[in-house]
This record gives structure tokens, C-alpha cells and sequence, in this order.
């Protein structure tokens, strides 16, 4: 069952075309991949889906719903929620406040309980913090759930940015570039909780450079290339595929 | 708390309240100032917290302080009164300006902030039921039972009150999830938006709330000086709320423009001797200090002279951090 479908959107900055007419399906409960060379227009898919760029052309339609138009915080409340691809995190506080700030959306007590710390904002507060603890502990930052975010090394601050992203509960999770940077062993362990996190029921498309990951994870592959797409399929159809094989000539081995 | 710090706060409130017996009538008359000036120092440092750098505060500034004379004088209302309605008129008329500008990001509402305070200063002096450039009509003083703010000490302690209420909402709204949101939005607003922070609410709501006590500190500014002159509101006292702010230290929302204000208001009154030269001593030192000392004086105590003199109390700020529940964790 489609829960995503982007319909021949199009987005162009002046005269750059950075989306062409790209329609794309993601289904319910799969790992989609989106890659292509740099400059194809991945991280602007992202940023047309969750309403940070408005379209030029075309229509985005999430659970039935036509989402194209609405702004990021709207989108955000449909289920869509991105983890940043640049470690965009709220660099001074710690990891446990970062997460604390993904639950926005989800204790809200109303204006009036949390000015005044009634008993009531006290309980949804506690009970966000539990699984804000919980969700610290899932992505492996227990140890460091107190340090400053602008402090910690990379692949923990990759891990954050999910970690935030999961705290709002999404429906659909796009991670830009989960793995870039990363040592073999803590991609290791990213890949592995991306597919835990398949597991709990959530949806997720993955915009990444990194091909083992892409191959290992991926239910469906989309590939693109100056902003159209030019194959979509399974790993394996994807790696044979003569046009993926000359967009990457001599960039990367499939 | 610690027996230090409940040791510090008691020294510190003997102080405030001996004060005005301590020192001459017009250093106090100076003090005076210093806490209408560190309510709007409060305000912009509140509303940096959106991202949003507030160069309206003169504007408002001046809408409570002729809210409150001309209530006081045209409809003889009580002074009292006047407080809450200058408010609500700073923010009802906020709101209208909120809705075009603050959609529009942080450049469009920084701009119309300057052009706002240049306007407001203009529709005082030349509407002629505000009393044009020569002011409105001398206040008459408001009294609280036996007390009359004739007396400055009076006045003075009338300034700590409403000081008092600034910090203690700001510290509520700052510890609170509506805090975490805007800390969200400062530091990150394309996370906050993505994480369902809807950025131009809270941004609006957060400037609103700076305009209400923006204008109470002008209609407290009118207690001291017992008329509202379009001169009182001019873009330099802008200029000065960011300084207070800078000076005192960015990171440290509450106690910062407070520090800020006595610092900034304080020394240019001892450079009088050279007084023709004094905006350059006070720029440069302003300029100095941002770039020797970008933590303001706040950030130098805390980095620097307080781990120096009581090297035993440096501890990890990691386990520091979680005690405290995190409210100032962004600070």
C-alpha cells in the first residue's frame, strides 16, 4: 500500500532544474533508498516532501492526503520527519534535552499547565523523559546522555539527529546520509537500528552515498540523476542497471 | 541550593533594600534608570532566544510610558490601571505587526523594528494630542496607601518589584515546554520547524510577551521622570538594550542585561568630566569587550575568575547539567 507518492513533482531554483518531474511510490513498511551522484537532487527531494522548498510543479500526497504546500511543521504533525544530513543539532544542549525537544509534538500539557508546572505538566513531562531515556538507550547514547552535543564525536551526533527524529513519533523517517563519515563499526551499528527500526512499524526512506548500506538495507532503490529519474527497482536489478552503471562511471563501484 | 548560594542571595536582597540610604539622591535617581533599562535589556535577551535581535524596544518602550501619562492625564485614571492597558495595547499592536513581519524571518522583523522606533518617536512629537516634542503635562504622582512615589526610594523599591515579576515569569516561561520550543527554534530553526515547532506562533507569542513588559517598564520609567518626551525614545536607547545585553553576557538570559544595564549605564556617568568624548570611550569599550570578552562579564566570572578562586567547586558541567532539570541547558 503506497503511504508516500510524489506525483511528477518539479523543482527548479532560476534556471536550475534540480527536480524534474519525478514521481516516486514509497510503500508501507519499506526501507526505500533514493541515490544518485552528487548534485541529482536526493537532499531537495527531502526538502520538497517535508515542505522546507515549495514545488514548482506537481502534487505530494502522504496517507491519501495531498501534503503539497503545507509548511514544515505541518508536515511534521501528518508523520513526516527527517533526521538532518548536515549534524544540525541544538549543538549547546545535551543529548537528553535534544531528544526532550523531538517530543514537542507529543506532552503537550496546554499552555497554562506548563507556565505554571502544574501537576499535570509535571506528569507529561515525566513520562517524555522516560522515553526520551529510552529512545537515548535504543540508539546507544546512554552513556553520553548528558554531554553537549556540540561536544560529541560524530557518529554520536548522527546518532542524535535520529534519536530526535524518532522522538517524534514518525510515521514516515527520512535520514539524510545516517551513515557519511562514519567508521565501519558505527555504520555497522546505524544499519542495524535502522532495520530495528523498520521493526517497530515505521516507514523510512534513506537518502546516502555509502553503496553497502544502500544494497544491505534497501527494500526499493530509486536512482536519480540531474534531478530525473532514471531507474527504480530492487538491489540487485539496480546493480546491474546499464544506466546507474555509466551515471556512476567512474565514481563509484556498484 | 547550597549554603553559599542561599548565604550570597540573602547578602544580595540586604543590599538592594540598604541601597538607597547608601548612596547620594542622584546616583539613586541613576538606579532608577538602570531598572526600567534592565526590563528592556530582559526583553531583547528574551526575544534573542527566537533568533529574533529586537531593535523595536524604544517604540514600546514609549507606548507604555504615554499610555500611562495619557490615561493618567486625560482620563484621570489611576496609575495602576494604566499598567495592564499599556501592555495590552503593546501587544494588540504588536500582534498586528507580528502577523505581517514575523512570517518573513528574521531580517524583515529586525528592520521593521528600526523603522518602528523611528515612527513611534515621530507620532509622539508631532500628534499634537500627544504634546509634541515639548512632552505631554507634568504626571500627577501615584500613591499606594501612605506611600507616595515622591519619594525616590519609593520609586526605587516600586523597580525592584517589577524587576522581581520579570524575572520570575521569565524564569517559568524559560523552564517550562513552551522554553524548550523557543530554545529550539534559537538554536536551530530548521530542526525546530522539522520537529513540529510551529517557528512563527511561538515567535509571535515570545516578542508579544517581551512587549508587555516592555511597555510596563515605560510606564515605570514615567513614575521617575513625570512626563512622557518623544526625546526619551530614541533609536539610540536601542542601540543601548543590545549593549546591555552584549555586555552583560549573551548566554546568560536573566542576570546578564541586568549586570549589562548597571555596567553601560554606570560608566558613561563617571566618564563626565570628558563628556564631549564620551560615546567614542563607551563604543570602544563596547568593542573591546566583545572581542576580548564575547562571554560578557557574566561569561568571564563563570569561565575565569570563579574556577581561579574556588578551584574545589569546579566540577564536571556534564553532572551538573542533569540536576537542574536542563532549563538552562541551552543557555
Amino acid at each position: 500500500m503506497a503511504l508516500l507518492e510524489l506525483r511528477e513533482v518539479s523543482k527548479s531554483f532560476g534556471r536550475l532544474q534540480a527536480v524534474a518531474d519525478l514521481s516516486m511510490t514509497v510503500d508501507k513498511g519499506e526501507i526505500h533508498s533514493l541515490i544518485g551522484p552528487n548534485g541529482a537532487g536526493k537532499t531537495t527531494v527531502f526538502n520538497l516532501i517535508t515542505g522546507t522548498f515549495p514545488l514548482s510543479a506537481g502534487s505530494i500526497v502522504f496517507n491519501d492526503e495531498n501534503i503539497s504546500g503545507l509548511e514544515p511543521h505541518q508536515v511534521a504533525r501528518k508523520g513526516i520527519i527527517r533526521s538532518f544530513q548536515q549534524t544540525f543539532l541544538f549543538m549547546q544542549s545535551t543529548v537528553l534535552e535534544n531528544v526532550l525537544t523531538g517530543f514537542h509534538m507529543q506532552c503537550r500539557a496546554g499552555a497554562f499547565h506548563e507556565f505554571l508546572h502544574t501537576p499535570k505538566a509535571r506528569r507529561t513531562e515525566g513520562a517524555c523523559r522516560k522515553e526520551a531515556l529510552e529512545i537515548i538507550d535504543f540508539m546507544n547514547l546512554g552513556p553520553v546522555r548528558n554531554e553537549v552535543a556540540g561536544n560529541l564525536p560524530h557518529g554520536h551526533q548522527k546518532a542524535l539527529g535520529v534519536s530526535i527524529a524518532l522522538a517524534c513519533h514518525p510515521i514516515l523517517l527520512l535520514l539524510d546520509e545516517p551513515v557519511t563519515g562514519m567508521n565501519p563499526t558505527e555504520t555497522g551499528e546505524m544499519v542495524e537500528r535502522i532495520k530495528r527500526i523498520r521493526e517497530r512499524g515505521m516507514t523510512i526512506v534513506i537518502v546516502e552515498h555509502d553503496m553497502k548500506v544502500i544494497m544491505g538495507v534497501s527494500d526499493k532503490i530509486t536512482v536519480l540523476n540531474y534531478g530525473s529519474k532514471i531507474a527504480e527497482g530492487l538491489p540487485h536489478e539496480i546493480r546491474q542497471n546499464p544506466q546507474v552503471i555509466e551515471a556512476y562511471l567512474g565514481r563509484e563501484e556498484l | 541550593m547550597g549554603k553559599p548560594a542561599i548565604l550570597g542571595t540573602v547578602v544580595l536582597v540586604l543590599l538592594l533594600v540598604a541601597l538607597p540610604w547608601l548612596v547620594n539622591p542622584y546616583v539613586l535617581q541613576v538606579l532608577v534608570l538602570t531598572l526600567a533599562y534592565s526590563m528592556l535589556g530582559l526583553a531583547f535577551a528574551f526575544t534573542m532566544r527566537v533568533g529574533l535581535p529586537r531593535f523595536d524596544v524604544a517604540a514600546w518602550w514609549g507606548v507604555g510610558a504615554y499610555t500611562t501619562a495619557m490615561l493618567m492625564l486625560k482620563a484621570g485614571l489611576s496609575f495602576w490601571l494604566t499598567l495592564p492597558i499599556g501592555g495590552l495595547i503593546a501587544m494588540a499592536l504588536g500582534w498586528v505587526i507580528c502577523k505581517v513581519v514575523i512570517p518573513r524571518g528574521m531580517m524583515v522583523f529586525l528592520l521593521a523594528g528600526m523603522v518602528l522606533t523611528m515612527a513611534a518617536q515621530q507620532i509622539f512629537a508631532s500628534v499634537p494630542f500627544f504634546g509634541g516634542w515639548g512632552g505631554t503635562d507634568v504626571i500627577p504622582l501615584p500613591t499606594i496607601g501612605p506611600i507616595s512615589f515622591a519619594d525616590k526610594r519609593a520609586v526605587y523599591f516600586l523597580g525592584l518589584v517589577f524587576l522581581g515579576i520579570n524575572l520570575v515569569v521569565y524564569k517559568a516561561l524559560f523552564s517550562s515546554k513552551i522554553g524548550r520550543a523557543w530554545n529550539a527554534i534559537g538554536s536551530s530553526l530548521g530542526l525546530a520547524g522539522s520537529v513540529g515547532v510551529d517557528v512563527v506562533k511561538y515567535r509571535t507569542a515570545n516578542v508579544l510577551i517581551g512587549n508587555f513588559f516592555i511597555a510596563l517598564s515605560g510606564s515605570y520609567l514615567v513614575v521617575s521622570t513625570m512626563v512622557a518626551i518623544p526625546t526619551m525614545f530614541t533609536f539610540a536607547n536601542t542601540i543601548n538594550v543590545m549593549m546591555y545585553v552584549v555586555v552583560g553576557g549573551m548566554a546568560h538570559t536573566l542576570a546578564g542585561p541586568i549586570i549589562g544595564a548597571l555596567v553601560v549605564t554606570f560608566i558613561p556617568e563617571y566618564l563626565r568630566v570628558a563628556k564631549e568624548y564620551e560615546p567614542i570611550i563607551t563604543s570602544a569599550a563596547i568593542i573591546l569587550i566583545i572581542i576580548f570578552v564575547p562571554g560578557g562579564i557574566l561569561g568571564l566570572l563563570k569561565n575565569q575568575l570563579w574556577p581561579r578562586l574556588f578551584p574545589t567547586h569546579r566540577q564536571n558541567p556534564t553532572t551538573a547539567s542533569d540536576s537542574e532539570g536542563g532549563s538552562d541547558g541551552a543557555a
